[in-house]
């Protein structure tokens, strides 16, 4: 199963082991990583689940679909290019070794 | 499953009294968090659960607290809807009727119509000098704004505005008033007649509304069902909206420092907007029924057990919120209950961030000058499964 890293606004890490076939929201939430609130639990209504995906894994997570994309303009926390809703990213094998970067505020 | 309308065996049994609820629901809330954050309420014929992790835990498993609740007061109200359904018919509902309600289409269709609504209740009221905030203003406005969003434009503002009150009524009608059930039947079959003639008009010409998007979704949607759901968005499109902004006005007028810092810096508004909806939910609760055997805050509760998740209660929460009866835009962030959460998170949150935020109290604040409380005003915070301010009674400067 793939490893994904969450790294938190004050740089420390949370290694969790995901699911694939899972989004990697889940792998936050039943991990207790904190600052992925998910409040909607995944339907992208909220955009409380934002992380920023590590620019060296970019391409690999690739871009938000429309309705992500619509709501991340709406985030708490400043929107970058490598803006994602966690809700939204699904977790496999090939993603191993992710990094993705938890902003500050989520509401 | 079916109902169990009784205590599970081994629930704390409190017994609390609706007037008192309406009138401050909160100390008993305290209460029960501390002594049994789950009992069995005999007058709401509910199990409330009352502690903030509790109501989150429950609210991530919905396929154990199903929203599908046999007896409920919103079913008898207004019929199937989405409210009451789990996924997958919860979902193919939503996804019908929520593409209006996202941020982007609030900020691109509606946000212009909401300001030029917002400033016609105003210049209606600015010359007198006084006015009631919820009955001249907020509740027009939430009225008026949302007709828009839903594609209602055969109904008025008052029309809105009654058939609002009529259902919210029939909804938290737990003392079984035949008069509000009547009221509330009259509402509902004129709002069936005006969708059905806005639907036929969104099916020749789509709108971008609600109603537009439900009759054009992918996957098909009965009018029926159509009408049922405008029925339970007319409910609490209207309350929540006027209920916050009354409450955070009420706040901020008896604060003047945090007023003074929120005019300084709009940028707080929107802290202002969460703080309140924690501080006073506008939806104090909402109803489950479990689907199998499931223990929670320290009661084995049989499948089909009614639980109430009270919102309201987890928002005050001393364990997650310090000093959590204070009203205090600057608390460390912690997400409140207010909108709900998992699939059934309010789909009404965008609409009302901006209507409310971004519109609603910047603009009084900033033409109505020197705004005050009438001081001995009657205004009342009152209910418990919905609950705000049933007036806000203001003074203001003309000159």
């Amino acid at each position: 199963m793939p490893i994904v890293i969450f790294e938190l606004p004050d740089g420390t890490q949370r290694k969790v082991t995901a699911d694939s076939g899972t989004v990697l929201m889940q792998a936050a939430v039943s991990n207790g990583v904190d600052g992925i609130v998910a409040e909607c639990g995944g339907n992208a209504s909220c955009a409380t689940c934002h992380v920023y995906v590590d620019e060296r894994h970019g391409e690999q997570v690739g871009p938000p679909n429309d309705v992500e994309d619509e709501m991340l303009d709406f985030t708490a926390a400043e929107r970058r290019p490598t803006s994602r809703l966690s809700c939204q990213v699904q977790v496999s094998d090939a993603l191993d070794g992710l990094v993705v970067h938890i902003p500050e505020e989520q509401v | 499953m079916s109902a169990v309308t009784t205590a599970a065996p081994g629930a704390p049994v409190v017994d609390l009294d609706l007037a008192e609820l309406r009138r401050d629901p909160y100390p008993a809330y305290a209460e029960l968090r501390r002594t049994a954050p789950l009992a069995w309420v005999p007058s709401v014929g509910r199990h409330l659960l009352t502690r903030y992790e509790d109501i989150v835990h429950a609210e991530k498993l919905p396929e154990v607290f199903s929203s599908r609740e046999e007896g409920s007061l919103l079913l008898r109200t207004v019929g199937p809807n989405l409210l009451r359904e789990d996924d997958p018919e919860h979902r193919r509902l939503r996804a019908a009727a929520e593409p209006p309600t996202r941020p982007r289409q609030v900020r691109d269709l509606w946000a212009e119509t909401f300001e030029h609504n917002a400033h016609e209740l105003l210049d209606r009221i600015a010359g007198r000098g006084e006015a009631d905030l919820i009955g001249d203003f907020a509740e027009p406005l939430a009225a008026a704004n949302l007709a828009v969003v839903l594609g209602l434009r055969n109904a008025g503002a008052d029309d809105i505005s009654d058939w609002s009150r009529a259902m919210m009524a029939a909804n938290g009608n737990y003392a079984d008033d035949p008069d509000i059930w009547l009221r509330a039947e009259q509402a509902t079959r004129d709002i069936e007649d005006a969708v059905a003639e806005m639907a036929d008009a969104a099916r020749r010409e789509p709108d971008g509304s609600v109603i537009s998007s439900m009759v054009h979704a992918a996957d098909p949607v009965e009018l029926t069902e159509i009408q049922n759901n405008i029925k339970v968005i007319i409910g609490g499109g209207v309350n929540e909206p006027r209920d916050v902004f009354g409450v955070g006005a009420q706040a901020l007028l008896q604060r003047p420092d945090v007023l003074d810092r929120v005019v300084a810096d709009p940028g707080l508004w929107k802290r202002v907007f969460e703080e309140t909806a924690r501080w006073i939910s506008p939806i104090g609760m909402y109803p489950r029924q479990l689907t199998q055997d499931y223990e929670i805050a320290g009661v084995a509760l049989p499948a089909g057990s009614r639980v109430a998740l009270v919102i309201a209660s987890g928002n005050r929460d001393e364990s997650v919120f310090e000093r959590a009866d204070e009203f205090d835009i600057d608390r460390p962030h912690r997400p409140h209950l207010a909108f709900g959460g998992g699939p059934h998170f309010c789909m009404g949150a965008w609409v009302a961030r901006h209507e409310v935020s971004a519109l609603a109290w910047p603009l009084v604040f900033s033409r109505l000058k020197v705004l005050r409380l009438v001081e001995g005003a009657d205004d009342l915070m009152e209910g418990w499964v919905f609950r705000g301010l049933t007036s806000l009674n203001v003074t203001w400067q003309t000159s």
